[in-house]
């Protein structure tokens, strides 16, 4: 019974979790000006973000070694060191989007100017990351998340037409008022946006802070195939949400009022609470994720003692490093910089680093040193490869693309 | 981890088995990263080396290393940064230690954060809830 429990609870944190302010951002832009057209970019991403998290998980289980020092140890200390600022970098910005998107959200309930809150937030935030133990962070965020199921119920409250909707999903086309180099850049965002770089260093690393053996291995398959895929769903809801109401009367407004909008007119004044309390959820656990893996992508390189499992005081560096960029993350939010753009920034930008994290973690999964027996078989290889060939050409295309569209135009 | 430890003298490739590997303590801790190692005769001469001369790493070197191994150059040896290799203990996908990472100098920068810093916030040495 408790192990129903458990791992029903698991499959529900992966749902509530998956979606963070990059899917909540980018769905509703593109579903207001793309429709479903451009479905298949977030199916493409979540089966390669089940893929990788499910590898990473693996490898964590079996080596006990997280992402960065894998990363660390194939690359060496100059590519590894490239890939560290990179990769630290544009968790930094993902970081400052996230806690921004917990300020936009409870100032779509407040109407407090988002500023006010930032503060709020960067405080929250580091309470829980310095006193809270990881599994009681992980499920509380995730659970809560699970409010965001009412932008599937929005959906189904509107009554569309679902034939139209299966048809913009199935025979994807350009809509007439917007380009081709959009449409694509739209893409390789939504891409990003599902396989954001810090899911891997907070999957992996949660695998070690959790002491996962190779028996937790089927638990983590169920979690990830079940969960994130249904995660993906309510990424998709966003974008048909969009659909239906706003691309129709044709309109753009600030982000996040563009999800609430149409669960409002579904659902009334109870969804719109329902849904705001989601968006904190969502976003408060991913400035939690995004907060972890700052330090753990830092300490792991560095070969320092990181995780929520020691105190604070044996993980001195780990926790400086947290503390240091979340203030740097409210203080980039306190210049009045629009998160919505930093959101929009962070995810191309996630694209772009792809490659840097998810070909180590290949190449690891295939090493019998690391693996013993569980190395990746045929068809896990033969997937994984197939999917970097995909991240490689959203990576090579996202700032071209970028620079083309003027981000979006 | 996986296989056992590698048996009394078995092959182990410097640079493949060595660097960049994560070392832990006697109890698990991280320590830090095998930068670089530091290397001398078996018979303690110095440079320069004949054909015949047995090499042996005498330690792990890290902090200044680091940055040599990044940027190339040498680092004055004063700066050197050193765990001694006798305090190893095992060989496997991490170098394991026989002492606490405490006792050892290179770890003054995690416990100067933490006497300075984090020890010092209220619920810095309690265990999360």
């Amino acid at each position: 019974m408790s192990k129903l429990l458990g791992a029903a609870l698991g499959i529900l944190t992966a749902i509530g979790g998956f979606l963070d302010i990059g899917d909540l951002v980018t769905s509703s832009v593109v579903g207001s000006r793309f429709g479903l057209s451009l479905a298949w970019a977030t199916v493409l991403g979540v089966i390669g973000i089940c893929l990788f998290a499910q590898m990473s998980g693996r490898v964590a289980a079996v080596s006990g070694r997280a992402t960065f020092e894998i990363v660390r140890e194939r690359l060496g200390p100059r590519v590894g060191g490239a890939n560290l600022v990179a990769s630290f970098a544009i968790n930094l910005l993902t970081l400052t989007a996230e806690v921004g998107g917990i300020a936009l959200s409870l100032q779509l309930a407040s109407s407090v100017d988002h500023r006010l809150w930032v503060p709020v937030a960067l405080v929250a935030v580091w309470l829980v990351l310095w006193r809270v133990k990881f599994q009681v962070l992980e499920n509380v965020a995730g659970l809560l998340g699970l409010c965001l199921v009412v932008l599937a119920v929005a959906v189904f409250l509107l009554g569309p037409d679902w034939g139209d909707l299966a048809h913009q999903a199935l025979a994807p086309v350009v809509p007439s008022s917007e380009g081709t180099a959009q449409y694509l850049y739209y893409a390789v965002a939504l891409f990003g946006a599902a396989m954001t770089p810090y899911e891997v260093f907070f999957f992996s690393s949660g695998a070690v802070e959790e002491g996962w053996t190779p028996r937790d291995l089927a638990q983590s398959r169920v979690n990830v195939l079940v969960g994130f895929p249904l995660g993906g769903l309510l990424s998709l809801s966003i974008a048909a949400l969009g659909a239906i109401v706003l691309l129709p009367q044709g309109i753009q407004t600030n982000a996040l009022s563009q999800v609430a909008l149409p669960v409002a007119e579904a659902g009334g004044k109870l969804a719109l609470v329902v849904l705001i309390l989601g968006m904190v959820a969502a976003t408060f656990g991913a400035a939690l994720e995004t907060g972890l893996s700052s330090g753990y992508t830092l300490a792991q390189y560095f070969g320092w003692s990181w995780g929520k499992k020691r105190r604070p005081a044996q993980a001195a560096r780990f926790h400086l490093t947290m503390m240091i960029s979340l203030l740097v993350g409210a203080g980039i939010l306190m210049t009045g910089v629009d998160p919505v753009k930093v959101t929009e920034f962070s995810v191309v930008f996630s694209a772009v680093a792809l490659p840097l994290t998810y070909v180590p973690i290949l190449l690891v999964a295939n090493d019998p040193e690391y693996m013993g027996d569980k190395v990746n078989g045929r068809l896990t290889n033969l997937l994984g490869s197939l999917m970097l060939v995909v991240v490689v050409v959203a990576a090579v295309a996202a700032i071209p693309l970028m620079i083309v569209t003027g981000a979006g135009g | 981890m996986t296989g056992d430890e590698r048996p009394l003298g078995a092959l182990v490739d410097a640079r493949l088995h060595l660097l960049s590997r994560q070392v832990l303590d006697d109890d698990d801790v991280p320590v830090t990263t095998a930068d670089d190692l530091e290397l001398a005769t078996a018979d303690g001469r110095d440079l320069p080396l004949t054909g015949d001369d047995e090499v042996v790493v005498t330690a792990i070197l890290t902090g200044p290393s680091l940055l040599t191994r990044v940027f190339g150059g040498r680092a004055p040896r004063s700066h050197d940064s050193a765990v001694p290799w006798r305090d190893v203990a095992a060989l496997t996908t991490v170098v394991n230690l026989a002492v606490t990472w405490e006792s050892l100098d290179v770890t003054w920068p995690e416990r100067w954060v933490r006497n300075r810093v984090v020890g010092r916030i209220p619920g810095g040495r309690h265990d999360p809830r």
